[in-house]
């Protein structure tokens, strides 16, 4: 993969649409997004709550079908693309803004799932989990129950789940959404320090702009609902990354162009909210 | 905090059994100093001497309840657990077998037991199926609602993970419905007791609700609430059976608990 130049798409989406019904009325959540995520990059979203963020990556990881449109997944064998909900179901990692770990399994026996259902004994998938467990920080705890772990934790048993699984792409919906400000920085390093060694290719969602440029190759701007990418930042800082640059000028320029948009779309999101109250959306 | 919390825990058993206790003195003393006749109102102590006294005889009979209550019970466990899992896994016995189930609980089943003895004989069979049917219906409907109550996101990283609907099943459905499982389990033992007795008192020649029915009007009322007593002992027995079965097959949800409710303190 490394040996690879980095200009073949391993997602590609074209102009979807997707509507639910949401109250008893047809509403509009993807309004054309386009999309390109290349092999080997990191890339974010980000947008207001409720603009279909999760929807995107629902439709990505084949939980969900788009209206119309098209959504091209490229599988390790080149040149084929899985572009049905049904095909791509299963061949991305893809973790959730919660952990859903399961109580009744040992840290351990959750981070051996996906490994589990793909039919490997689990003798043999623990094997495999335990060489992973010190890098993500959870030696010393690989048979406690989930309940006895910090968010952090949580978390990372999380993420060596989906990783176990070794796909080409992964997707993350507001991993950190739920940790303290403390933690987040230390996962966001962390994760950069992974993605830096793994060769991944990462769709990151998220509403945290430092994050998102910290992490990032390109982030991607998406409007309120009905959300519509509405702009392209190439986040050009150097790599390796560490969470200093948050400072840095360049790094706050890069900051300014995105922040702009944004709260210019907060604003007439919360003006539209004023204008239809009891019409909270999700 | 740990001195507080054995002391509570004491004291939740030390409560009910001190009114226990009390209850029993206040029987004993009334009946001594009013003067009851034994065959209208035995003293706990009368009672105590009858359990002595006719341990042999009350041995037999509590023999042939228990054997029709752990038949019946395991046949009743058995049958709402298949079915259970029928009804979640598939749509079609969901639409029709569940609403059966949940209509047949409006048939008075103490009707039914004198049509049984016509159907089956004066046996143990009838009353084991007097059993089944009645702990069948808290085991199947609440193993039901479990394997049902399961988180969608849950589902979706299974599936995310390239899981089947028979893996969802397994790894998510069934570990998440354990504990409505034994709800069910433990209403269903609770009413098996009273499901034995039903089934004797219908016409039988052994058995503890036989005893009764036959010392009753002996007026050996010292015997029937010895019968009674080994009633409620069995029926205590075997729910903390079920509750341990429970602890042991679900450790996760206790400690689950138990760190919940030392977060609060």
């Amino acid at each position: 993969m490394a040996t690879e130049t980095a200009v073949e798409p391993k997602i590609r989406i074209g102009s979807i649409h997707k509507s639910y019904f949401i109250d008893g009325a047809q509403q509009e959540v993807l309004a054309g997004v386009d999309l390109v995520v290349n092999a080997g990059e990191f890339v974010s979203i980000v947008g207001p709550s409720g603009c279909g963020k999760s929807t995107l990556l629902n439709i990505i990881a084949g939980l969900d079908q788009p209206d119309s449109g098209s959504v091209e997944l490229a599988s390790e064998r080149p040149g084929e693309l899985l572009k049905t909900a049904g095909e791509r179901l299963g061949r991305t990692g893809y973790m959730q803004q919660k952990d859903l770990l399961l109580p009744w399994r040992s840290v351990l026996d959750n981070t051996i799932l996906g490994l589990e259902l793909k039919g490997l004994s689990k003798k043999q998938a623990r094997e495999q989990a335990l060489e992973y467990t010190e890098a993500f920080g959870l030696k010393g705890f690989e048979h406690h129950y989930p309940f006895t772990l910090s968010g952090g934790m949580r978390q990372r048993a999380a993420f060596l789940r989906t990783m176990l699984m070794d796909q080409d792409v992964v997707l993350l919906d507001e991993p950190f959404g739920a940790l303290d400000a403390l933690t987040r920085i230390q996962m966001q390093e962390w994760l950069l320090q992974l993605w830096e060694s793994l060769s991944k290719t990462i769709v990151l969602i998220t509403h945290d702009v430092d994050e998102a440029l910290l992490l990032s190759d390109r982030v991607y701007l998406m409007s309120a609902r009905p959300g519509r990418a509405t702009l392209v930042l190439d986040v050009d800082l150097p790599r390796p990354r560490h969470y200093d640059m948050v400072t840095t000028p360049d790094f706050s320029t890069l900051k300014a162009h995105l922040m702009e948009p944004l709260r210019a779309q907060t604003q007439t999101f919360k003006f539209q909210a004023n204008k239809s109250v009891g019409q909270a959306g999700s | 905090m740990s001195v507080l919390r054995s002391l509570s825990g004491l004291l939740t058993w030390l409560i009910p059994f001190g009114i226990l206790v009390t209850l029993l003195v206040v029987w004993e003393l009334w009946v001594q100093l009013a003067d009851v006749p034994k065959w209208q109102l035995p003293a706990p102590s009368a009672i105590g001497k009858e359990l002595v006294s006719s341990s042999s005889l009350l041995w037999d009979h509590t023999l042939v309840t228990l054997q029709e209550i752990v038949i019946g019970f395991l046949a009743a466990l058995i049958a709402g657990l298949v079915l259970a899992g029928g009804i979640a896994y598939s749509r079609v016995l969901e639409r029709s077998v569940y609403p059966i189930v949940i209509a047949s609980q409006t048939v008075p089943i103490i009707a039914i037991a004198p049509l049984l003895l016509i159907w089956v004989g004066y046996g143990l069979t009838p009353k084991i199926i007097i059993v089944a049917l009645i702990c069948f219906y808290p085991i199947a409907v609440n193993t039901v609602d479990g394997l049902k109550a399961t988180d969608p996101d849950m589902v979706n990283m299974l599936r995310t993970l390239g899981a089947s609907r028979w893996q969802v099943f397994t790894k998510l459905q069934i570990p998440t419905s354990l504990p409505f499982m034994f709800s069910g389990i433990k209403i269903g033992v609770s009413v098996s007791v009273i499901a034995a007795v039903i089934g004797e008192w219908v016409g039988s020649s052994e058995g503890l609700g036989y005893l009764i029915t036959y010392s009753q009007p002996l007026f050996l009322t010292a015997r029937v609430f010895a019968a009674i007593f080994v009633l409620s002992v069995m029926g205590i027995g075997l729910f903390v059976l079920a509750a341990v079965a429970e602890r042991m097959m679900m450790p996760w949800h206790f400690h689950e608990k138990l760190s919940n409710s030392m977060r609060q303190l």
